[in-house]
This record gives structure tokens, sequence and C-alpha cells, in this order.
């Protein structure tokens, strides 16, 4: 009889420390969640699930704030890649003109004279550069833009196009020298 | 330069026509006329019963004899020196052979460098065939491959305490860039490995307007500039001394160069665009030609600091003369001279702070030896007496 009453006592005992007490509201069972609630601790926790969620939603937003750049950057270097073929091309045009013209003028002088033969010569070189430029280009263009390495020899191409677009001028100079 | 064999690049392209010809002649080979172009245009024009000694069967041989940098190419193999480099199919590395090791020095972008792996990394073995013994030649016949093909290599990085790995490496078509930028971003470590005529310049140009523009990380406020030109064989003489003078004020002296006649004509920085960062120079015994002439006259005018190890020591020029067959002869027609007027044949360039053999390939050691060169630290400037204590075999 003493046992079944101590018993009676034990049980429920045991069942309420089952539902032991924690501050917060997703564990605790039913006495810590009353007590999580009544305490302010829930509110607590709801912030910081939110804050957990806003730096989220910042990383979020910082990725696809970043493969918009990489978009951009590729866009960008795609409008100047082709900006570049243009000039180059331009450049080919005038080049082949210039070839032409270097042609006649050895006719008119005879390839003896030394300074067609130093004109060719460096014209052969400009013409050489020229293709390879344009095969660099080619190059640059199928390895896929966007990052920085693909930008540094953009660069490079660009300003060695300047370079030949200089010479170029030179030897018209010259050419147009030696016509008169 | 005495490494150019070594030097050959892990894939060149499978082309036929290098700027290297072969063949030293065969019987069309205009002698009489490359004997008059010896006559009128060498540096030092040897005696007639020399030039008559010339013979087409062995060619090669004795215009090497008359003058070590003399070459032949027969039609169709000479290759302008103002031309860059092709793009060729393989890893992406040039190969050095040092004291019987075959070291990688890979190209920015190039699949060597995207695999990870870095300068100063020895090659031991390629698929399961070691490379000790091998010849340029019979390494790049095993190295060589098609485009897409995969190649397995034994490495051992650097540092003191490395194990060898296995990596596999696969072969793409690659072009290097005229001047390569080392390091992580916001680093000012330009690499140039040769002078190429009207190129060389433009794309050291456009490097340093890229690197200038770049964000450079926090705490490297004092980077100075460095030109790397370890690897440098040299190139055009005029290409060097342009880029020279983009560092010097106009009309500073940028060198000469003296004929057989005896009569230097002097070259004067033009006025134009300037660079005026700090700069120091990285060379070493493969620094040879025009990049020693480069660093010649940037030492002379106080402009850079050279650090590293003492140049080649090869300061002449060679002419390409086109013979009426459409061959080509080589050979040195002029002696260059620093802005002082010294001779830097078999002297070399001795840099400001010389380095052991082991820290020129280490580029951070470079850096750091650098930064306090320029910022007036000696004290954080090794002796090189005591560096012999590192022995190379570490690597």
């Amino acid at each position: 009889m003493k046992a079944c009453r101590l018993m009676a006592i034990a049980l429920p005992m045991v069942l309420l420390a089952g539902c032991a007490t924690s501050t917060d509201p997703r564990e605790g069972g039913l006495l810590g969640g009353i007590q999580g609630l009544g305490s302010g601790a829930y509110d607590s926790r709801v912030q910081e699930r939110e804050a957990r969620l806003e730096a989220l939603r910042r990383t979020q937003r910082e990725l696809e704030g970043e493969q918009g750049d990489l978009e951009a950057r590729k866009a960008e270097q795609t409008r100047q890649v082709a900006a570049e073929r243009t000039r180059l091309d331009r450049l080919n045009a005038d080049v082949a003109a210039l070839d032409r013209e270097m042609a006649s003028l050895s006719a008119q002088h005879g390839r003896g004279d030394q300074r067609v033969r130093e004109l060719q010569t460096r014209l052969t070189d400009l013409k050489q550069q020229m293709g390879q430029q344009q095969s660099a280009l080619d190059a640059l263009e199928g390895s896929g833009l966007g990052d920085s390495d693909t930008d540094l020899r953009r660069r490079q191409l660009e300003q060695q196009r300047q370079a030949l677009q200089k010479e170029y001028e030179l030897l018209m100079q010259l050419s147009l020298e030696l016509a008169r | 330069m005495k490494r150019s064999l070594a030097l050959l690049l892990v894939c060149l392209t499978l082309s036929g026509g290098t700027a290297w010809g072969s063949g030293s002649g065969d019987a069309a080979t205009p002698l009489d006329e490359i004997r008059q172009v010896i006559r009128e245009r060498a540096l030092h024009p040897p005696a007639e019963s020399v030039l008559q000694g010339l013979t087409v069967g062995n060619l090669e041989q004795d215009l090497q004899a008359l003058d070590p940098h003399a070459r032949y190419f027969p039609a169709g193999a000479w290759r302008s020196p103002m031309l860059g480099r092709d793009a060729w199919v393989g890893i992406g590395a040039d190969l050095v052979f040092e004291d019987g090791k075959v070291i990688l020095l890979p190209y920015q972008g190039g699949t060597a460098a995207l695999a990870g792996i870095e300068e100063g990394t020895q090659l031991l073995q390629v698929g399961n065939a070691s490379v000790v013994g091998l010849s340029p030649q019979e390494l790049l016949s095993v190295l060589r491959g098609t485009e897409g093909s995969r190649v397995a290599l034994t490495l051992l990085p650097g540092g003191l305490n490395a194990e060898p790995v296995m990596q596999v490496i696969t072969r793409q078509r690659f072009r290097p860039l005229d001047v390569e930028l080392l390091g992580p971003p916001g680093q000012r470590i330009l690499k140039v490995r040769d002078f190429v005529g009207g190129l060389t310049r433009p794309a050291l140009l456009a490097t340093l307007e890229f690197v200038l523009a770049s964000p450079r990380p926090s705490g490297d406020g004092d980077m100075p500039l460095i030109l790397d030109l370890r690897d440098s064989g040299g190139g055009d003489l005029f290409e060097a001394l342009d880029m020279a003078a983009l560092f010097l004020p106009a009309g500073a002296v940028l060198g000469s160069v003296q004929g057989a006649d005896g009569h230097p004509a002097i070259f004067h920085a033009p006025p134009g665009r300037k660079v005026d960062i700090p700069m120091v120079l990285w060379v070493g015994p493969d620094t040879a030609s025009a990049a020693e002439v480069f660093a010649g006259a940037l030492q002379h005018h106080g402009r850079a600091k050279v650090v590293g190890r003492p140049t080649f020591g090869k300061c002449s020029s060679q002419t390409d003369v086109s013979l009426s067959d459409g061959s080509v002869l080589r050979l040195t027609n002029r002696m260059v001279l620093l802005p002082g007027g010294e001779r830097c044949t078999a002297a070399g360039i001795q840099p400001d702070v010389a380095v052991s053999a082991a820290m020129l390939r280490d580029p951070l050691r470079l850096l750091g030896v650098s930064r306090a060169l320029l910022h007036g630290r000696p004290e954080a400037i090794p002796a090189v007496e005591r560096e012999p204590q590192i022995p190379d075999e570490s690597r």
C-alpha cells in the first residue's frame, strides 16, 4: 500500500522531469515552452533567427552582386574586344593598301633601291605582327572573357595595336616621301 | 642565352619553321655572298684566308668559329625577331636545366600555372620515366602531345621539406603574355622574358596601367615595381633602349653601339611618356643581351636597384642580312656599350645585392630583399656570404 502511494507521487514527478525546462521554445517541453514564452526568450530566439536569415539574404545579395559584376565585366570586355577587332580590321585594310603602294614604288625605283628594301622589310614585319595580333585576338575571344588575366591580355593587345598603328603611319610617311 | 637550348619551351609549336634553322646549307648556299657580307659588316672581319676557308658542308661550325652568335638560316627557316612567340600546345612552362636538375618556370595563365605549379618546381619524372640524363630534345619529345592529351608529371616543389607529388596536366594551346604579372592581385612583379621589337614596350605600358589601376592589398603601401629579368635571354636592342627610356628623363644617355669603325653612336632618352615609380630589377645568369643593356642603363643612372646574381655578359648586337636566294645570315656587327661607356660582355651586370642561387629561384625572398633595399633596411638584406649555408640541394 505504501509502495503504491510512493509510485503515485514519483510517476508525475518523472513525467514532469521529462518535460525538462529550457528557455528555448523549440526545446523544453510543456513547462519549458511556457516558461520560454513568458520570459521573453522566445522573442530573442525569433530575433536571432531573423538576424541569421538577414545575414543569409545579405550573402545571397553579395553573391548576386558579384555575379552581376562578373556579367557586367564580361559584357564590357566583350564590347572592348569587339571594338579592338574593328580597329585591327581597319588597320589591316590600311596595311594591305600600303602593301600595294609599296609594290608600285618597288616597280618605280627598282627592287635594289636601299630605301625600298628597308621599307619592304619593315612592312613585312608589320604584316606578320598584324597576323599575330589577329590570332591573339581570336584566341582571346575563344578563351571566355571576364577574368583579370584576359583583361590584362586585352589591354596588352590594345597597346600593341596602337604601337603597330604608329609604325604603319611612319611607313606611310616614308612611302609618301619616296613617291615624291 | 647560355641556356637557350635548355630554355626550350615545353612544347614548341609543332609547325616546322622555327627561328633556329637546322640545316647548314646545301650546294646552292651562296658562299661568296656570305663572305662579302662578313667582310663588309662583321664587327671583327676575319682574315681573307679564313673567309676563303668557309665550306658549305661545315658552314655552321665555320661561322661560329668566326663569331659565336653567327647563324645561317636556309631559305624559309628564318623567323623575324620582330615577332613574338606563337601559340603552342603544351603544359605552359619553360624548362631550365640547372646542376643536373630540370626546373619548371610556368607561364602566367598556362596550364601548369593554373594547376598550381610554382616557379622553381623540379621535374622528376614524365609518366614513369625519370628525366635524369635526358637531353633537352629528348625531354621535349616525351612532353609533347596533342591538344587535350594528358601527361603525368612527378614534381618536387620548392621548399626545405617538400615531398615529390604526382600531378596530371592537360596539354593545351597557349600563347604567353608578352609581359607577365606574377603573384596575387595587387603585387607589382612584372616578368619580361623577351624584348620583341615593337611589342614588349607597349605590353609593359599596358601591364603597368593595369597594375596601377588595381587595388593594392592593405599593408602593401610600400610595394615597389619589380621587373623580373631572371629568364630574359634578350631580344631587340632598340626595344630594350626604348623601354629603358620610359624610366629615364629625356636626354639621359641610354647606351651606345660601336661598329667595326670604332665610332660610337650614342642613344639618348627621348621626351614622352615617363614612369617614376621606385623600381627593382631581378637578374641572374640567364639575363642576357638586350636585358643586360636595359638593366645596365637603369643601374647606371641609379634609376633601379638590381637584385640577383651576375648576368650572362653578352653586350653585342647582331644583324640579319637577307641573301639573294632567300636565306639569311646573322652576324655580330656592333658592340653595345653601357651609358658610362663600359662593356658588359663577359663581365655582365653586377647586382647591387647579390643572392644565392637558391634564393634566386625564391620570389618571396627576393621580394623581401627588394622591399628592404628600397626602404633602407639593410638589416633585412641577407649577406650573400652567409647564403651558401642554405644548400641548393635543399630544393
